[in-house]
């Protein structure tokens, strides 16, 4: 056996997970080689060392300085959770606020309602007073209204002068 | 009342629960802490910091693992943030802590003796902070917590084989380290009077 796995048998046996048998090919390495009985008593310090101050006591009345901590910690859970969300809320926001401008800038401009669709709207018939007109006895009044209703409806048309 | 009851009523909010929970693992969590920092206010003030940590995330333990392997998972991650923060291995001259630890062989008295001992073990204590982060934890936890080798494996997340090969290299890179300040005959006198 090398000194190298003397050695790794070495801390497996200080750690206690050596069998019989591997325990006696180490012991009798160990008897034949001084630099690893050194290694073995170097080792066996350093764990001693290492080992003590593990009981070390810990502060008192842990629990009466956690509780109040848990407690804050508990009510700021919500406000946390918002703070958190509300950074992520705000690039959304303003990706909606961009969306909706822009939507609102290409969309169509909603066109003026005509006269008749007004009246059909208002749940009106568009043709009644044209139909008065029809209705009217004389054929010479029917004209004179057709005519002065026509003139209501447009710019007054110039004549071009001559 | 059993562990796992003791959790779940933890998890519906009931801080007597959580007491009991925090009263059976805070010496370990404390200890932990302490055998990274050395000063008890600092590992005082990490476990207040894990319990807490533990107690917010407590709705995300799911039973999986033993209570105990997931506090420590927590505590382990937690006082490596701090180790991270702190820088704390770059701060101790070994050389010196060296010459102060063996310059006074010729002391014998009790008292001086037990300043030596003390001495001698923040001298290893620092040699094993100058080790890299995933030997100084896993030596930590095996030879200064003195948790099992299964348990180690949970706690880190890693095969049984791994934390044997690093434990290996880990203890062999202290010794080496330690190896100035051994006597000729093998140092057992020099280092583990106590």
């Amino acid at each position: 056996m090398n000194c190298r796995k003397a050695e790794k048998l070495l801390l497996r046996s200080i750690d206690g997970r050596l069998d019989e048998r591997a325990q006696g090919l180490l012991a009798r390495h160990l008897e034949a080689c001084q630099a690893c009985r050194k290694a073995e008593k170097e080792y066996r310090s350093m764990f001693n060392l290492l080992k003590d101050g593990r009981d070390a006591a810990p502060l008192p009345r842990f629990w009466e300085r956690l509780e109040p901590r848990l407690r804050e910690e508990t009510e700021l859970v919500p406000l946390l959770f918002w703070e958190r969300w509300s950074l992520r809320a705000i690039p959304v926001f303003l990706a909606l606020v961009i969306l909706l401008g822009g939507f609102l800038f290409f969309a169509p401009q909603a066109r003026e309602m005509s006269q008749s669709t007004t009246l059909l709207l208002e749940n009106r018939d568009p043709l009644s007073e044209t139909r008065t007109l029809f209705e009217a006895d004389k054929p010479e009044t029917r004209t004179m209204m057709l005519m002065f209703a026509s003139l209501d409806d447009k710019a007054p048309l110039r004549r071009p002068t001559p | 009342m059993e562990e796992k009851q003791l959790v779940k009523l933890a998890q519906e909010g009931s801080p007597q629960a959580f007491e009991e929970l925090v009263t059976k693992y805070q010496p370990k969590v404390f200890s932990m802490a302490l055998s990274f920092t050395r000063n008890r206010e600092a590992a005082d003030d990490l476990a207040q910091e894990i319990f807490l940590k533990a107690y917010l995330a407590l709705t995300r333990f799911h039973g999986r693992s033993e209570f105990g392997t997931w506090l420590y998972r927590i505590s382990m991650n937690h006082i490596k943030d701090f180790l991270r923060k702190k820088g704390r291995a770059k701060e101790v001259p070994l050389d010196d802590v060296c010459e102060l630890a063996f310059s006074d062989k010729e002391q014998t008295e009790k008292a001086e003796l037990e300043r030596e001992t003390e001495v001698r073990r923040a001298l290893v204590r620092r040699h094993v902070e100058s080790l890299p982060e995933k030997y100084r934890v896993i030596l930590t936890l095996r030879d200064i917590q003195g948790l099992a080798y299964d348990e180690i494996s949970r706690i880190l997340r890693l095969s049984p084989g791994t934390v044997d090969s690093r434990l290996h290299r880990a203890r062999r890179m202290l010794r080496l380290k330690l190896a100035p300040c051994f006597t000729e005959e093998g140092g057992v006198h020099e280092l583990s009077q106590s």
